[in-house]
């Protein structure tokens, strides 16, 4: 299968970015249309596309549009996940930069959904451009009447605000992007069951929903064209819909991103990206840094879909999808990830403050050149102690790809440990401290 | 290393230094009444009943079992930090099998639900506890040998019963400053910080200064003061105490002895009227530190500043340790024998009097009363210091400390709860935090407690009367200018007056203390507070502050009805009416806020007894100097500002000639009206049952007969 551009059908052209090229290319219909729907019937439009979570995890969307209670009794809160830190994924930078009002419609049309009061975009620190995109359209969008109060002469009231984050990863994570929102530090609040799940209490308490900015981006073609016609795009794979967005890195002939249908194979992904380059490949990490590595058998076959990733070992994950060729180290690859997680670890809970660091101090030692026998041991053994015991996410995140590389490429761990070089002979790359 | 000594803070811009005032809001969540349904849980394949909504962590304790916790504190919101308590958890399906959750689950915040079934002893729960643990210590400085907390420490204990018992870790352990000062009173070890935060919390929960933030991230972060500036708490020395490690220690203690060496009784602090409930720690007699003993009804479990450093006056060398008697413009040692002689001398005949400070038992107080009217045959005597005397005083306490939680309205009138009255104030605090109560705070000069305070009202300095009144006016439905005078002279607006007055009703508590009596027109201040009371229906406390005022004052050790108070006896002496005084555990000079007239009582009065555990400035004034025991060196009961008897064992040993009071004033008794002498406390307290009826068959704990329908009277 070749691209299928969606979202992205008029990225890159500047007039999209103005209101009246958005409205010009059809944007906005979804508004107008949503205004005159009953509320439940947006959301049975979200549920009929199969639309799920862009952001990582693939929750179904819908079920979280529906989540927020429908007899209203505090304010409701509309956020988008524009924190987008994971490593190799820099998709939602791009929506946002080139295609700014199809995630201002997608959060409006979730705040008519849902009775949102308000939605905050919270946009990674370091993305100034897509900030000052969003500002732009948000600017234009309330003097066109499409924000504030009373959208579109409906009586409905709708308020965006951005929030730039200041630099933490773990701040995309949704319970810590609230705390950051709130004020507090960056640290990850309880989840179900041992808290109400953010659509009953989220920011400030209130009912909350938050989604990735690809996801919100969506929901103007769901609610436009409707969610059968989503449905189809995909409709190969088990159960992902519609096309997905994967920010292609590494040893690609024409790194970016991609808009590709589900059921499009990881190969085909590979050839729209120009092909290898500098070599065979070798390994690929398709979803964003914290999900396992594949080797170059995993990824033959492999299709693109959430259940189909996870057959093939691996994940859709946030679609950051890193080709590696045939002379890249492994070990090193991993011990450079594995300083990510250590650095990005908030604190909050033993075994990834601890195991983060204590995992990236042994790769350190063993891509030095001093690892001992039982290195590759220890390193699965303390994996186990913190994925699935971390308080949030990142500590499982931290884990999979050391877990991961071991599991599909024990020889290149053993080989650096037992004659303290690399097996592709690569030199130690210099990183920033 | 970097420490406060060397951090100017004077280099930082004005607003960088001051302290910022934050404000921890409460979650709703957390005012949240607690559910009172009961849900049926397994746990270990047995089944019982928990209130819907109960901690597993603490639903375990009711199979006798245990879950091991670091971060978890039952009086702080729970935060699932150091993943200690990991359980595994399922669900009971309807057709009877259980599906587990596929990851363990953190005991200390996992609400109790239906069906929920518990695994506490699985090889899963056992290898994570072991985990947890392994990472916990590889950056542990295992430094237990020289460690304060060494031999009582939760992540000793810990490790021994679920750790692994030797490491894997061959890297760098992580380095930091070993001995860096909070503040004077506290000092951080960094290594052994095990990052639970719970100091961090209680900071912003209990105490509410919000000094403690972690910083930094990952394996780097550590618990600090913004900006490193001091801990500026009154409350800094809890954090010790719940610090699950060694890692926060008091600079007093510090190095100073192993937890095995020290002896500890249970006692209560006397440094202010609160009486916290404690663990007296000594060693080879000497007092070592000084740690909170839970007391639902007092201090909970916690302690102020104040009390928690302020004992050191027991070991001091200052101690009175002989008795000494005057010989002419000399000062001599002397024997009991002798000084008894010469004070019944000097006494009898009537025109005599006592006043009477401090920390001093019923039992001492009963007796000097005794001795007084029954030896020496004088009334005079007075335990109160305030400009202002009133014997109304003593119905003023209604609410104890407890029942001030479940208020809907505090309003705090004319006292730094903090400082008066710590205990009150972390109840305050603590009602608004879990129960939403409304705290008004109208003091004259800002404190602790405007930080969680719906309403402060500051007004122009010793105008507490003209603030009463303009509330009162305000509940009486005044026009505008009605309030011009009050609101000329306590800069107070009438719409601010109607904004408190409003809020008060039924439900609401009035505060103030005995200080209150030092104001200008502290009559009328009083007159005002009751009336207003009688007219909302609201409850007054007028709290005693110090040591066993409130005991004192119950055995009728206060002036007035034909006796002569505290500013008639110093005048009295100045004239030459007393011609001899007792000065019980007080110094005037620290009490009385006219020096002049202390001065000249002291300078005038023919015959002087100074007795204390302290030599104190006084010395040159007296006749005869009678050395005391400290309230640890002796058994005795003590009645607290809602009027509480407690009971305390004396542990030490009192120094050289240092006798209990009780013991003093009963041999005089012996001397003097004759009869049986009392020979211990417990009968002294028997014989208050008898006489005084508010003490009739009030138990250890209990508070007394009067004071629970409406304050401590005699
Ligand atoms: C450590 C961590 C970092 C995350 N970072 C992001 C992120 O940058 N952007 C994002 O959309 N989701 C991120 N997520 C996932 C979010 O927690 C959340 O699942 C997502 O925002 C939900 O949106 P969706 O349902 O639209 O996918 C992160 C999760 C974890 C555990
Ligand atoms: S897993 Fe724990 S330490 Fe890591 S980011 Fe989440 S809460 Fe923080
Ligand atoms: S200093 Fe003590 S109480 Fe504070 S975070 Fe560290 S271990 Fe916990
Ligand atoms: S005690 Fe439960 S996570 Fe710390």
């Amino acid at each position: 299968m070749a691209e299928l551009k969606l979202l992205f059908e008029h990225a890159g052209n500047p007039a999209y970015q103005t209101i009246e090229g958005y409205i010009a290319k059809g944007g906005y219909q979804a508004l107008d249309k949503a205004l005159k729907m009953e509320r439940q019937a947006i959301i049975d439009q979200i549920k009929a596309s199969g639309l799920r979570g862009r952001g990582g995890a693939g929750f179904p969307t819908w079920i979280k549009w529906n989540g927020l209670p429908k007899e209203k009794t505090k304010r409701h809160h509309i956020v988008c996940n524009a924190d987008e830190g994971e490593p190799g994924t820099f998709k939602d930078k791009q929506l946002m930069e080139e295609t700014p009002f199809l995630l201002v419609e997608g959060m409006t049309l979730a705040g008519i959904a849902c009775q949102g009061d308000a939605g905050y975009i919270y946009i990674r620190g370091e993305f100034i451009d897509a900030a000052k995109a969003m500002r732009k359209a948000i600017d234009e969008a309330y003097a066109a009447g499409f924000l504030g109060k009373n959208i579109r002469g409906s009586g409905i009231d709708f308020d965006l605000y951005i929030h730039l984050g200041a630099g933490s990863y773990e701040c995309g994570e949704e319970s810590a992007l609230m705390s950051s929102i709130m004020g507090e530090r960056g640290m990850p609040r309880l989840k179900f069951p041992h808290a109400p799940l953010p659509t009953i209490a989220g920011l400030w308490d209130e009912p909350t929903l938050i989604n990735n900015v690809e996801t919100f981006c969506c929901a103007p073609f769901i609610v436009n064209k409707g969610g059968e016609w989503y449905a189809t795009m995909g409709a190969s794979t088990k159960n992902s819909r519609g096309t997905k967005l994967f920010s292609v890195s590494g040893h690609v002939g024409k790194p970016g991103n991609y808009e590709i249908e589900f059921g499009t194979t990881l190969m085909e992904l590979l050839e729209m990206s120009g092909g290898m380059t500098g070599g065979k490949l070798k390994a690929c990490v398709p979803g964003g840094s914290s999900v396992p590595i594949m080797t170059a058998e995993m990824c033959d076959g492999a299709i693109i879909g959430y259940e189909e990733m996870m057959q093939a070992g691996s994940m859709v994950g946030s679609g950051g999808c890193m080709f590696l060729n045939d002379k890249t180290c492994i070990v090193q690859f991993i011990w450079r990830t594995a300083m990510f997680y250590a650095v990005e670890s908030c604190g909050k809970c033993t075994p990834c403050r601890e195991g983060t660091k204590w995992m990236l101090q042994i790769l350190e030692r063993i891509v030095k050149g001093n690892g001992q026998p039982g290195d590759k041991e220890l390193l699965l053994d303390i994996t186990s102690q913190i994925d699935g015991r971390s308080f949030c996410g990142l500590g499982d995140a931290a884990a999979w790809p050391v877990a991961g590389a071991i599991k599909v490429f024990p020889e290149e761990f053993d080989y650096y440990i037992a004659n303290g070089k690399s097996i592709v002979g690569s030199p130690l790359p210099m990183v920033p401290a | 290393m970097h420490g406060h000594k060397t951090f100017d803070s004077s280099a930082l811009p004005r607003a960088l230094t001051e302290r910022p005032r934050i404000l921890v809001q409460p979650l709703e969540s957390m005012a949240a009444v607690a559910e009172t349904r009961l849900v049926t849980i397994t746990i270990n394949d047995v089944e019982l009943q928990v209130p819907k909504g109960e901690l597993i962590v603490e639903s375990v304790k009711r199979l006798g079992l245990e879950i091991p916790i670091f971060c978890y504190h039952a009086r702080m919101k729970p935060v699932g930090m150091c993943r200690m308590c990991l359980v595994e958890v399922g669900f009971k399906q309807p057709d009877g099998s259980v599906r587990k959750m596929p990851k363990p689950q953190a005991g200390c915040t996992l609400p109790a639900d239906n069906n929920m079934v518990i695994y506490t002893d699985t090889e899963m729960v056992h290898r994570d506890r072991k985990g947890v643990l392994e990472f916990l210590l590889v950056n542990h400085p295992l430094d237990c040998p020289i460690c304060d907390r060494g031999g009582e420490c939760p992540l000793q204990n810990n490790t021994i019963f679920y750790g692994p018992s030797t490491t894997r870790f061959t890297e760098l352990k992580r380095h930091l400053p070993k001995a860096y000062p909070l503040s004077q009173y506290v000092t951080l070890d960094l290594e052994r910080c095990i990052q639970c935060g719970r100091c961090v919390r209680f900071t912003e929960e209990i105490s509410g200064d919000a000094q403690l933030a972690f910083r930094f991230r990952g394996s780097n972060m550590q618990p600090s003061t913004f900006q490193l500036l001091d801990f500026d708490s009154k409350f800094s020395g809890n954090v010790i105490e719940i610090c699950p490690v060694g890692a926060l220690t008091s600079a007093k203690y510090r190095f100073r002895a192993r937890p095995w060496d020290l002896e500890t009784s249970p006692f209560n602090c006397l440094e202010c009227s609160n009486h916290c409930s404690v663990w007296f720690d000594h060693r080879a007699g000497k007092f070592v530190r000084m740690n909170g003993r839970t007391n639902e009804a007092v201090n909970e479990e916690w302690t102020c500043d104040k009390g928690k450093f302020g004992q050191d006056w027991i070991n001091d060398s200052n101690r009175s340790v002989k008795v000494m008697v005057r010989k002419g413009d000399a000062f001599a040692e002397s024997t009991w024998s002798e000084a008894y002689d010469q004070i019944i001398a000097a006494f009898s005949g009537g025109h005599c009097a006592a006043l009477i400070g401090g920390k001093q038992s019923n039992e001492s107080l009963f007796l000097l009363g005794k001795l007084f009217r029954d030896g020496f045959k004088s009334n005079h005597l007075d335990s109160r210091w305030t400009r202002h005397l009133t014997d109304d005083a003593l119905k003023l306490a209604p609410d104890t400390i407890a029942s001030l939680e479940h208020k809907k309205t505090i309003l705090i009138l004319g006292t730094s709860l903090a400082d008066e009255l710590p205990m009150v104030f972390l109840r305050a605090r603590k009602a608004w935090f879990k129960n939403g109560t409304q705290v008004l705070n109208v003091t004259a000069k800002a404190n602790e407690a405007d930080a969680f305070a719906t309403q402060s009202l500051r007004y122009d300095e010793d105008h507490e009367a003209d603030v009463v009144a303009g509330i009162r006016l305000a509940l009486e439905g005044a026009a505008d200018d009605a309030f011009a005078l009050v609101a000329r002279r306590a800069q107070v607006s009438a719409a601010d007056f109607r904004a408190i007055a409003k809020e008060l009703g039924p439900d609401t508590a009035i505060i103030t203390s005995r200080s209150i009596f030092n104001v200008g027109d502290a009559g009328d201040v009083l007159d005002g507070l009751q009336a207003i009371a009688r007219k909302t229906g609201c409850t007054f406390n007028c709290y005693a502050v110090n040591g066993n005022d409130a005991g004192a004052e119950a055995l009728g050790l206060i002036g007035g009805q034909g006796s002569l108070n505290t500013r008639e006896i110093l005048e009295a002496c100045v004239n030459y009416r007393v011609k001899a005084l007792w000065l019980f555990d007080c110094n005037p000079f620290d009490l009385y806020p006219d020096h002049h007239l202390v001065n000249d009582a002291l300078e005038s009065v023919a015959f002087l007894v100074v007795q204390g555990s302290n030599s104190s400035s006084l010395t040159p004034y007296a006749s005869v100097v009678l050395p005391s025991a400290a309230p640890a060196e002796q058994d005795g009961s003590y009645v607290n500002m809602e009027g509480r008897l407690q009971r305390g064992k004396g542990m030490l040993q009192a120094p050289g000639d240092a006798k209990p009071s009780w013991r003093i004033f009963s041999e005089l008794l012996l001397r003097t009206a004759g009869g049986t002498p009392y020979f211990n406390p417990s009968e002294i307290l028997q014989a208050i049952g008898q006489e005084v009826p508010s003490f009739a068959g009030v138990g250890d704990g209990e508070l007394l007969k009067s004071a629970v329908a409406g304050g401590v009277t005699a």
